[in-house]
């Protein structure tokens, strides 16, 4: 700091954006320290938190349907392991609690089970948070926390199959490699019920769009419970426990529970009236034109829109603040768990700024909402998606 | 990349400022304290009322951050004061120059390097340095300073604690020039 400053003097806005910069730097400056990949992922997404390194994906990169592995967001308590704790070769997953025998496999044991394939959306529960009224506390995520990826790895039943899970085992523990800088903070320990945990698509992925999976998404293996929040899927996995009930721990029992009623703004919620987030709900993103851009003549407005266990059934369109709604056509594959892409081409009645709105409806009905129902969390945003365009002519 | 983070960014027409000695301290504590474990542009982003942000700041305290009852209450302020509900959301910071008045900040360069004490320097250490580099100053989420070179190259250890390296933040703010020296004396006495 004091490099800038004349004569012991700094001002203090400098002073404060100095001190802001030795932080932000130290996320660069990680790399120095271990090989993470953050210092070229900062260039390609938006960072939300220099460290752990939190950064969510530009809209624009939607365009593509698979979420590129460099522009794919990021998300983690406490950022990557050190690089000891998750070398392939000593690396184990460790697979204990109620089985009938208690397994550790290294990714070589790994790669003699069935390898399966599935493209599913992932997306950070706290995604939208920033759009809450009253606010909501943590992350302050817009558009950009989801991403979709081709993800290759192991049934996760299959692994549990051979050790044997005991008839009395209710949930699976999932727990990463990576720790807290203070041993006195709770680790992250999540845990998914049992039939999630032996659904087919449910697998340990060490592969995301064809390559082995990236230090900062979870490397060398990672849960994918396909149209579940991102908070199911753990990343660095470690130690998997079969028990009876949920995970203990702050991450399980407070953090990432939605209330099971509509709750006001402020109001005292009973732990018992809160329920673990779980799947993804109806929701879509209008990728171009771009928020703030300008066009002229013709548009065609494109997007992504997706769902939790279900499939998209319809997308529609409003210039007029959610007055009138105009069907989008469904582009691209309808492939489960991966999210749908749809276009629609439309015209300016005359120039001037037009908010283009989209909203989405999935095949169990449910149609996003003009605001999400508030919670004290900000989880599961799923409002109606807003961009504003300038047409010219 | 985005980083619109400042410690001190958007300030508020709160008629509740605490005084300024109050708030240098305040952004010392988020430094030495908060930023151990997170970048205060999380801190920053966030609008909370009072009642949140000490609900938030005793949260931390409960999970390792080194913060006293009264350094409690001193962020508390700060924070409500700064980051509460009604101060937009944060833009890429274009602070006018003229926002903030020109403070001086005593560094400890102006005020020499002194001898260290070993015995105090421990006690500095443990407070403020070994959450990252460990318990003997053996290594953490931070390299391991016991034996370091860097204890013998004087002006790359001062350059390095007052204004960060790589992933450690800057402790200008927060150590003032005995506290650093004694800290390197007693790293200096580990064999």
């Amino acid at each position: 700091m004091g490099r800038d400053g004349r004569d012991g003097f700094v001002s203090r806005r400098r002073f404060i954006e100095l001190a802001a910069g030795g932080l932000a730097c130290a996320a660069a400056g990680l790399s120095i320290f271990r090989d993470s990949g953050e210092a070229e992922a900062a260039e390609k997404l938006i960072t939300k938190v220099s460290r752990p390194y939190d950064a969510e994906t530009p809209v624009e990169a939607f365009a593509s349907w698979i979420t590129p592995n460099d522009r794919f967001f990021v998300r983690s308590h406490f950022g990557p392991p050190p690089s000891d704790r998750i070398d392939p070769a000593s690396w184990r997953l460790s697979v204990k609690g109620l089985v009938a025998r208690e397994l550790s496999l290294s990714l070589s044991d790994l790669s003699r089970f069935e390898e399966v394939n599935v493209t599913a959306v992932v997306q950070c529960s706290g995604n939208g948070r920033a759009f809450y009224r009253p606010r909501a506390g943590g992350v302050q995520w817009r558009k950009g926390a989801v991403g979709n990826a081709r993800w290759t790895g192991v049934q996760l039943r299959d692994v549990l199959a051979k050790a044997g899970v005991q008839a009395k085992a209710k949930h699976l523990h999932l727990l990463g490699a990576d720790r807290p800088v203070l041993p006195s903070t709770p680790l992250f320990h999540r845990s998914i019920p049992l039939e999630k945990a032996l659904h087919p698509d449910t697998i340990l992925a060490y592969q995301m769009n064809g390559e082995p999976l990236p230090l900062l998404h979870g490397a060398p293996l990672r849960l994918i419970a396909p149209g579940w929040m991102a908070d199911a899927c753990v990343k660095w996995l470690t130690d998997l426990t079969l028990g009876e009930t949920e995970a203990p721990g702050y991450y399980m029992q407070t953090a990432y529970r939605y209330p099971a009623r509509p709750v006001q703004p402020g109001e005292q919620i009973k732990p018992a009236d809160l329920r673990p987030v779980e799947a993804m709900i109806v929701k879509s993103l209008i990728t171009s034109p771009h928020d703030g851009g300008t066009a002229n003549g013709e548009i065609v407005v494109q997007g992504v829109a997706w769902t939790g266990e279900g499939r998209i059934v319809s997308v529609e369109l409003s210039a007029d603040e959610g007055r009138t709604w105009s069907k989008a056509k469904l582009t691209g594959d309808d492939v489960p768990y991966a999210w749908r892409t749809w276009e629609h081409a439309w015209r300016a009645p005359r120039p001037g700024s037009y908010g283009l709105l989209c909203r989405a409806t999935d095949d169990r009905g449910h149609t996003q909402p003009e605001r999400s129902p508030w919670n004290p969390s900000g989880f599961l945003w799923n409002g109606w998606d807003r961009i504003t365009v300038d047409v010219t002519a | 990349m985005i980083c619109g983070c400042s410690v001190g960014a958007p300030s508020s027409t709160a008629t509740n400022e605490p005084p300024a000695s109050a708030n240098l301290r305040a952004e010392g504590l988020l430094l030495s304290r908060c930023a151990v474990c997170h970048s205060t542009d999380l801190v920053t982003q966030q609008r909370l009322d009072r009642g949140r942000w000490e609900a938030t700041i005793d949260k931390m305290a409960h999970w390792g951050a080194e913060v006293s009852k009264e350094e409690a209450v001193m962020l508390a302020d700060y924070l409500s004061a700064r980051y509460h509900p009604d101060v937009p959301d944060q833009e890429p910071a274009h602070e006018p120059e003229h926002a903030a008045e020109p403070l001086r900040v005593e560094t400890p360069a102006a005020a020499g390097r002194p001898p260290g004490e070993t015995a105090h320097g421990e006690v500095v250490y443990a407070h403020n340095c070994q959450a990252c580099h460990g318990s003997g100053a053996i290594g953490g989420v931070g390299p391991k300073l016991s034996g370091n070179p860097i204890l013998g190259d004087e002006d790359r250890f001062w350059e390095t604690v007052l204004h960060g390296r790589g992933a450690m933040p800057a402790w200008e703010a927060a150590l003032n020039a005995q506290e650093i020296a004694d800290v390197r004396a007693w790293l200096g006495s580990l064999k």
